[in-house]
């Protein structure tokens, strides 16, 4: 099972990333970032999909919730209308999850490329010896420059600064397909989960090699640029306003309430 | 019961990203995500009857092999072990910062070298260490107190019985005074070296990761001259008449000459010569990491014959009479007809040995990876006696 893992998903991903390394002016940092960007390229059908799907689904919510009203005692009636509606919608309920679950073990190769690459000791450089091939491009770039802009890629990075936009990028692209929700429970639910997502991640970088966390950024960025032009705009995420609050109900109550106090006196 | 149920969903998300995460992580970093270790590989280096080597943990120690075979209690009469305290986390200790704690030690790649009454051993945390050959007792540190370290050393030191000199990951070349420790010169490269400088009549030669040789003056510390290979410098440089013999990260071992860098031949491997090239009456025998040992004609580069290990071939064998002794990663170690490289007898370790292996008449001692030093009887094909560096 390890040998499938590094001879079909590792040992490619490694090898690429250094041989781009030598392409990008013996860049890391740089081929990091190009690796990024071809991997959201491949998956740009299954992105496409998943933003389809994810309005698909917000689109059903009021039917959802009726049915929700219509079987509250019966769990599993409820559950097979359910999916007799995805089905007529042909919307697979989980479909929002694969381009997730598909990067997952590009996440892992790159983050185990990453430490055997950049050989940030000398077992680690021996170790990598059996993972290169023998293509005159992957010898010379060996052993590879791991600076970048001012980061050191085979280590955490020191400052906050990679936390910070890796959990801010993740936020902004959630808070873009998440839609808000008249019911409280599930309002509460998806609050949590879109900020917990990028503190978790956020968390991770402080911890992990900071060339993970720079694709992690430059894929969330792309994500967000992705989900612009194919959602249409900045989707549910609005930005902080800094103009005056309209007024409501409550407050021309409360303001009415205190000329009539004023009128008495 | 309804405020518990709306979390789980989230948390099972999320439970599910960390798991993938910890054990995705598992296999190159030996289980651990924070970094990565460092263990060490030194060789042997013999004064009188005792043995000198740096262990994994941090600790030179020397060995009386009559003593070990024996069984007696460490430390017998000449044997010590001295422990390299890491007092200052994290300075300049390459890639890997060191335990916080004072008494914890630190893997030590250094075969030690000994000049007189003096042991010298460099250090991961880039400070060089002369100790009493008898005692174990500190005689000078470099740097001295309050000063900064010089970049981790892997690479072995070399001396010319006068100075010592050695090669940082920061880039530099140092010299020193052997007696003292009094700094002399540095020269600085254009790229970490992991590996150890050679000296011949008052030259240096040394290779670093940016793909350079460079050729030194041992006396002033001034270029002599320096030339520019396609890859990084993957091995220890040797010396054998007027030609200069490493290994590189785009598979060749390299002939150059010692005059001026000029290139007289290369030879093509299967992977990485690691291992430094020994050298004995015309000949180059080079261990590679594509599990073979290569004998070559050190003029022409002619390939004379080849053996096959069962494995990578990571650390330098040794000649010892007519034979040639190596061991490859399964922790194999072949006793080979140096003529020939048939081979004469093998024995199953089942650990490895990253550092040189040194050999005293029929004994070979080798620093396993299972932190035991093995002497082993290679005419009799049996283990005499081990000894493990976890001393308790």
């Amino acid at each position: 099972m390890i040998d499938i893992w590094y001879i079909a998903i590792l040992d490619p991903v490694l090898n690429g990333l250094i041989a781009l390394s030598q392409v990008c002016y013996n860049s890391f940092g740089l081929a990091i970032i190009v690796l990024t960007v071809a991997v959201r390229i491949v998956l740009m059908p299954l992105t496409f999909k998943q933003t389809q799907s994810t309005k698909a689904m917000q689109a059903m919510q009021p039917k959802l919730q009726e049915l929700q009203k219509k079987y509250a005692r019966n769990q599993q009636k409820m559950q097979q209308e359910m999916m007799r509606m995805y089905k007529e919608a042909g919307i697979n309920p989980l479909g929002c999850m694969w381009p997730m679950l598909i990067q997952m073990p590009i996440w892992i190769a790159l983050y185990q490329s990453i430490m055997q690459a950049l050989a940030a000791t000398p077992e680690n450089l021996l170790m990598l010896s059996q993972h290169l091939y023998s293509w005159d491009i992957v010898g010379q770039a060996i052993p590879l420059n791991e600076e970048f802009l001012g980061l050191k890629l085979s280590q955490p990075d020191p400052t906050l600064i990679l936390a910070i936009l890796v959990g801010l990028s993740m936020w902004v692209q959630q808070k873009m397909v998440t839609a808000p929700s008249t019911d409280p429970k599930q309002a509460q639910m998806a609050s949590m989960t879109t900020m917990m997502m990028p503190m978790m991640f956020a968390f991770f970088t402080l911890s992990f090699p900071s060339g993970l966390a720079l694709y992690w950024v430059v894929s969330n960025i792309i994500g967000i640029v992705i989900q612009y032009f194919v959602g249409g705009g900045w989707g549910y995420f609005t930005f902080p306003s800094f103009k005056p609050q309209p007024q409501t109900a409550a407050s021309d109550q409360q303001r009415a309430l205190k000329e009539g106090s004023d009128k008495k006196n | 019961m309804s405020r518990i149920k709306k979390y789980i969903k989230p948390l099972v998300l999320l439970g599910l990203i960390l798991i993938v995460f910890v054990t995705g992580c598992g296999p190159i970093t030996g289980g651990g995500c924070s970094g990565t270790q460092t263990q060490g590989w030194s060789g042997f280096a013999l004064y009188k009857n005792v043995i000198c080597f740096g262990s994994m943990e941090g600790k030179v120690i020397a060995l009386d092999p009559v003593a070990r075979s024996e069984n007696k209690t460490f430390p017998s009469e000449s044997e010590w072990s001295y422990l390299v305290k890491v007092s200052t986390p994290g300075s300049a200790c390459g890639a890997v910062c060191a335990p916080s704690s004072s008494s914890a030690g630190l893997g030590i790649y250094d075969t030690p070298v000994i000049v007189e009454e003096l042991v010298y051993v460099g250090t991961y945390t880039g400070k060089i260490y002369a100790l009493n050959a008898s005692r174990g007792v500190v005689r000078w540190i470099y740097p001295r107190e309050g000063y900064d370290t010089v970049g981790a050393i892997v690479g072995n030191i070399v001396t010319d019985g006068k100075s010592l000199y050695f090669g940082s990951a920061n880039g530099k070349i140092y010299a020193l005074d052997a007696a003292t420790g009094d700094f002399k010169w540095e020269f600085q490269t254009s790229n970490k070296i992991w590996t150890s400088p050679t000296i011949d009549n008052g030259i240096i030669y040394a290779g670093n990761y940016g793909g350079n040789v460079y050729a030194i003056s041992a006396e002033t510390g001034k270029e002599i001259w320096s030339i520019k290979i396609p890859s990084a410098v993957s091995s220890s440089i040797s010396i054998y008449e007027n030609s200069l013999y490493f290994g590189t990260f785009d598979r060749y071992l390299y002939a150059i000459d010692k005059a001026n860098g000029q290139e007289k031949w290369k030879f093509a491997t299967g992977n990485w010569v690691w291992a430094r090239p020994v050298i004995q009456s015309g000949r180059i025998y080079s261990a590679c990491l594509d599990h073979k040992l290569y004998a070559l004609d050190a003029l022409t580069g002619k390939e004379l014959w080849q053996f096959t290990a069962e494995s990578p071939i990571v650390s330098t064998p040794v000649i010892s009479g007519n034979y040639i002794d190596v061991i490859c990663d399964q922790g194999i170690l072949y006793k080979l007809d140096l003529d020939k490289g048939t081979k004469v007898s093998s024995v199953a370790l089942g650990y490895t040995a990253y550092g040189d292996l040194f050999a005293e008449g029929d004994t070979v001692y080798l620093y396993a990876r299972d932190h035991n030093v093995y002497a082993v009887d290679t005419a009799k094909g049996i283990v005499s006696w081990k000894f493990s560096s976890l001393l308790k």
